[in-house]
């Protein structure tokens, strides 16, 4: 019998800073080998959904369930905070994100990147951690770089190290916030056809993105969210070809 | 035996012993002021308004005063706070508990340097925590490290190439601090030298060396930070930043 329990169940997340309420009541569901893609303009809070997702940021309202573990909250003087860290800890293990700016971590060569959080956090075996580290920097063409610092390393490698460094959880679900946009032109293609092979391979996926090709060829659901709502959400084919929301069909709208 | 040349009229042996001490003092001093300046700069950092209070009251108050009268409250003013701690102790107790603590000039010098450098480090670690970029904090949190664990593998590493050059300025200013101590009835190599030149009337002869001493323990520190800001800036390109 197959395991149905869905990774990643959020629901009706609020988060406010000060006076601006930024996300409005926002919920989703990431089945087992789901690619979800949100999109939207910049403030929408598309990115900082996603955040809430692994409590980078701290939804005011909401509920979080991680394969079926609900997130613990509880209330303070301060406002809501988090009941347990160490449950945030172990659940933030099982959901990788990639970053827009990569944050490796410019002390360590790529491999020690990699292998840090299986070793210090997982507690796997450094040796095997570096033989898996070594087969996923391969993977994601970056083999002979190993032992290279990301300063050292383009934007494009440094992102597809980061992609290593989110697998090497084996994670759950991985969360991308806007993987391409720091990046030049001519290196998005390489990025997004790693992101295309782990879609295809079954990964459950939540990503941020401008890359609309991508959110129409890979993704199983596309969000469009505006101001802290979802204005629309469904299959690629429905939301980006035949969009009901006025606002979508404008931010569709090939820019002069 | 040391040579004859190192005799410096008897005064050799004494000279000697007084740089190492000179040396432990600043060791000892570094140790503390450590410690206490990421302590402090934590709590200049940190989210909670009291602790900010303190981290601030400390900085200011130590750097506003001179480190002679320092150095002279916490000697004498210690030892009165210390006696009034332990008479307490005693006259609570019924007389079960009683003892004697004695501040040294060695132990009293060493924490008070220890104390006002540590405002300086405080000052030198803020402004190094700020320049680490929190994407990098950020990313540790996000795979399910401690705090602890983000704070040692990769907060203070990052930290570490933005303070050395201001730990390594502390450290100098530091070294030449431990000459106070002789006010305070320490046999550092300055009180030596001082002592054999009112005998002697040849202050060439006895500070002149003392200033080499001086320079070599400068020198050689200066070999170990140039070992240290290698190490701590592994993966940082030259000219970056």
């Amino acid at each position: 019998m197959s395991d149905t329990t869905p990774p990643l169940v959020v629901s009706n997340i609020h988060k406010r800073f000060g006076d601006n309420e930024v996300l409005r009541g926002l919920s989703l569901t990431a089945s087992k080998g789901d690619v979800i893609t949100l999109i939207g303009s910049s403030g929408s809070g598309k990115s900082t959904f996603l955040r809430c997702m692994n409590l980078l940021e701290r939804p005011d309202k909401g509920s979080i369930q991680v394969h079926g573990e609900e997130i613990r909250f509880k209330e303070s003087r301060r406002g809501r905070e988090l009941a347990d860290l160490r449950q945030v800890e172990r659940v933030r293990a099982r959901l990788s994100m990639v970053f827009q700016n990569f944050n490796l971590w410019s002390h360590m060569t790529l491999l020690q990147n990699v292998i840090e959080a299986p070793v210090h956090v997982l507690k796997v075996p450094k040796a095997e951690a570096r033989e898996r580290g070594m087969a996923l920097l391969e993977r994601v063409g970056l083999a002979e770089r190993a032992q290279y610092y990301p300063s050292q390393l383009s934007g494009g490698q440094q992102q597809r190290g980061a992609i290593a460094r989110a697998l090497a959880m084996e994670p759950e679900v991985m969360l991308f916030d806007e993987p391409t946009s720091a990046l030049d032109p001519e290196l998005v293609g390489d990025v997004l056809k790693v992101m295309r092979e782990l879609a295809d391979e079954g990964r459950t996926m939540i990503v941020v993105t401008h890359e609309m090709s991508f959110a129409r060829d890979v993704s199983d659901q596309v969000v469009f969210l505006h101001q802290g709502l979802i204005e629309e959400a469904g299959v690629p084919a429905q939301v980006l070809e035949q969009p009901t929301s006025p606002r979508l069909r404008q931010f569709l709208a090939p820019k002069h | 035996m040391l040579p004859a040349w190192l005799d410096f009229m008897g005064y050799g042996p004494r000279l000697f012993i007084g740089g190492l001490l000179t040396l432990e003092v600043a060791l000892l001093s570094l140790l503390i002021g450590l410690v206490l300046g990421l302590l402090a700069a934590s709590a200049k950092l940190s989210r909670s308004a009291f602790l900010r209070a303190i981290g601030t009251a400390y900085t200011t108050l130590i750097r506003g005063v001179p480190d002679l009268v320092l150095m002279m409250l916490l000697f004498y003013g210690g030892q009165i706070g210390v006696n009034a701690v332990t008479d307490w102790l005693y006259s609570v107790s019924g007389g079960t508990i009683d003892m004697y603590i004695n501040i040294n000039a060695f132990t009293a010098g060493s924490i008070t340097i220890g104390f006002i450098i540590g405002a300086y480090m405080a000052e030198t670690f803020r402004g190094a925590f700020l320049a680490v970029e929190k994407g990098q904090m950020e990313a540790a949190e996000a795979y399910g490290m401690r705090p602890l664990q983000t704070f040692w593998r990769i907060r203070f590493p990052l930290m570490m190439r933005h303070a050395l050059p201001g730990i390594g300025n502390n450290w100098l200013v530091l070294l030449k601090m431990t000459a106070l101590v002789s006010i305070i009835g320490l046999s550092d190599m300055v009180q030596v030298a001082d002592e054999a030149t009112r005998a002697n009337h040849a202050p060439f002869l006895f500070l002149i060396p003392v200033a080499l001493g001086y320079l070599i323990i400068a020198g050689l520190s200066e070999i170990v930070f140039q070992w240290l800001t290698r190490r701590y800036n592994t993966g940082v390109l030259e000219g970056d930043e």
